[in-house]
């Protein structure tokens, strides 16, 4: 079965004031379809580099990264554009919802942008909603919703079009741990139920725990891969 | 598109004063643009219409080698046949018939050159502004035969007065020197030096004879349009009437020419400075819109992350412009279009500024102006400021296609 995602010794260096700094040094990883994981590592060891490789926001450079079996480096700015619209969710450490737009809207907006009927997508953004536990805040706009409950709304949002894969980089990094864990209850149920893979990373043990499988980097290289301990 | 317009009306208002600043810039410097240039169309109709009624009309009939070389024997033959055909025309309000010559003015106390016009009294008299600016006397009547009325400068040269006597000299179709004894009638005053010093006027049949062209035949003959706008129209027709190929169908420009340059020339100068008015607010418009988008670069980065494509981005920061540029309009046009329309009822006297006699290409401008408001003023200029507007988020435009994504994220 073709992995969601394949990366072959992928690196990224980036310039910094004429130094070149190494984000990801040769990582080579499969992930299947379904997969609850977490990416792990302290602050500079490359999550946030792996996730915008994986998701086509950024291009290694050297090495290749295939999603679904499609390699994205072979694709161009608009086709990485239409692969995150279709094919991929995301959600943000600073839930980066559009501030004046309504939860509703919000959740919608991936929809919107697939030229989802808009009868349609009330209906399906109505189920989320409600799924993510936000039922009767449908017309509140972000800041009058607790972080939380916006972080909800990004769920909602990433998984409103029915994604293969949800990558959240530290989605409850600015949560406390009750809202955290709740949230993370929220996608485990997703991926049990509808059978979205997610890829999350964090520095929150507690968090990592949670993961079926957790990546662990070091210095920009794998250090672990395996079910958490 | 109605969530686009959404997203950008809503987005507007994240900055309510700035939004605001910025609409009130746009529509202040169009309510400037839309005062001074519907007062500015309001002076030339005027001007035209005085100077054509006082002159051969809104379009003219003449001999075709007339304006080369202006003399009596290029005249109109079967005058009375063609302004009946004229007359009729639609768009036409009236027909003149008129008998320009230059000649000599003398009377006891010297002699001036002069511009000899004969002009039918009853037209004039409910068409030709002069009727209006006599000073002594009286306007020239149905009737009148050896009678004159001159201009209150020349009359002051000439030591002129209503019965005086005045000789004017000239030449007549044949070239013979011919001398006729007049009376003054009236004494009038325009304000124009180039027309109170050397304008004489006399009956039309009085001025045929004495320069021996005979009773139906004119150097002019004026049509009077309803609206001076139908010109190409009634051009179109009048050139169609009329068979003589000796005879040149001309619009008013060319035959006040000066009177056209004037004001192509007044005009464009007005709309320049009107344009830089408008310019100079566009880049405080300008630095608002790039402002808006780089204060928003982490959220458009979001939305290209999440697959909205560059194009959409693109298009809500238009909207987000065109919205401002129409808010700008809106007000604009209410706010430079309601004292304009009172200044189209009412005038405006500008005599405390400019004085009591102002004569532009030899025509006495009325001073008490009125505005004249145009649904093409109205439209253009606010169609220009909502296009000038949406062109100056452009640039802004350009840097959505320059986010990197990874970067602005990270």
């Amino acid at each position: 079965m073709t992995p969601i995602i394949r990366v072959e010794d992928v690196t990224k260096e980036y310039g910094q004031n004429g130094i070149t700094v190494r984000a990801l040094a040769g990582v080579t990883l499969e992930l299947a379809a379904g997969a609850f994981a977490a990416v792990a590592g302290p602050s500079g060891s490359g999550k946030t580099t792996l996730l915008n490789l994986v998701s086509g926001l950024d291009r290694p450079t050297s090495g290749r990264v295939w999603l679904e079996g499609r390699e994205l480096g072979g694709l161009s700015a608009a086709e990485l554009s239409r692969v995150r619209l279709r094919r991929i969710g995301f959600v943000f450490q600073d839930y980066n919802l559009l501030p004046v737009l309504t939860a509703a809207e919000n959740a919608e907006y991936v929809l919107m942008m697939q030229g989802v009927p808009k009868k349609q997508r009330r209906e399906r953004v109505r189920e989320l909603l409600a799924l993510v536990g936000l039922a009767g805040l449908e017309r509140r706009f972000p800041r009058e919703l607790s972080g939380g409950q916006q972080q909800r709304v990004a769920i909602a949002r990433a998984i409103a079009a029915e994604p293969a894969l949800v990558l959240a980089d530290e989605p409850t990094a600015n949560l406390d741990s009750k809202t955290g864990g709740a949230l993370l209850d929220l996608m485990a149920s997703l991926n049990q139920e509808k059978g979205i893979t997610f890829l999350f990373s964090s520095h929150d043990q507690a968090v990592l725990q949670r993961a079926k499988r957790l990546i662990t980097l070091k210095d920009g290289a794998i250090d672990g891969d395996g079910a958490p301990h | 598109m109605g969530t686009l317009i959404t997203i950008s009306w809503r987005s507007l208002w994240r900055n309510r004063r700035r939004t605001l600043i910025t609409v009130s810039a746009i529509g202040f410097a169009l309510a400037f643009a839309v005062f001074v240039v519907a007062m500015g169309e309001g002076m030339y109709s005027r001007l035209v219409d005085q100077a054509t009624r006082q002159q051969a009309g809104h379009v003219t009939l003449e001999h075709r080698g007339y304006r080369d070389a202006p003399a009596v024997d290029l005249a109109v033959a079967r005058a009375t046949e063609l302004r009946r055909a004229l007359g009729r025309l639609e768009g036409v309000s009236g027909t003149k018939a008129l008998v320009l010559g230059q000649g000599i003015a003398k009377s006891g106390a010297g002699a001036v050159g002069v511009a000899l016009m004969a002009v039918e009294p009853e037209i004039e008299a409910a068409t030709s502004p002069l009727a209006d600016r006599m000073v002594a006397g009286a306007f020239l009547a149905a009737g009148d035969q050896r009678q004159a009325i001159v201009g209150r400068a020349l009359a002051d040269r000439l030591k002129l007065s209503p019965g005086k006597k005045l000789v004017l000299a000239s030449t007549d179709v044949s070239g013979a020197l011919v001398e006729e004894l007049v009376r003054v009638k009236g004494v009038f005053a325009t304000g124009a030096e180039e027309v109170d010093g050397y304008l004489v006027q006399v009956p039309l049949t009085f001025g045929q004879q004495m320069l021996g062209l005979g009773a139906d035949r004119v150097t002019q003959i004026g049509l009077l349009l309803e609206d001076p706008d139908d010109r190409a129209a009634v051009l179109a027709a009048a050139r169609a009437v009329v068979a003589d190929p000796d005879v040149a169908v001309l619009p008013w420009e060319e035959v006040i020419p000066d009177l056209a340059s004037y004001i192509t020339l007044d005009r464009g100068s007005n709309l320049v400075f009107q344009g830089i008015l408008i310019f100079l607010s566009l880049f405080t418009i300008f630095n608002t819109i790039l402002m808006s988008v780089l204060e928003r670069t982490r959220e458009f980065a979001v939305l290209l992350a999440l697959g909205t494509s560059p194009w959409r981005l693109r298009a809500q920061v238009l909207t987000e412009s065109l919205l401002v540029g129409l808010g700008g309009a809106a007000l604009g046009l209410v706010v430079g279009g309601i004292p304009a329309l009172a200044m189209q009822i009412y005038g405006l006297d500008m005599s405390a500024l400019a004085g009591d006699n102002l004569s532009i290409s030899g025509f006495a401008v009325d001073m008490r102006v009125h505005s004249e408001l145009s649904a093409e003023l109205l439209v253009g200029l606010g169609g220009l400021v909502v296009a000038a507007v949406g062109a100056t988020s452009l640039l802004a435009m350009r840097r959505i296609g320059r986010i990197k994504i990874a970067n602005v994220l990270r």
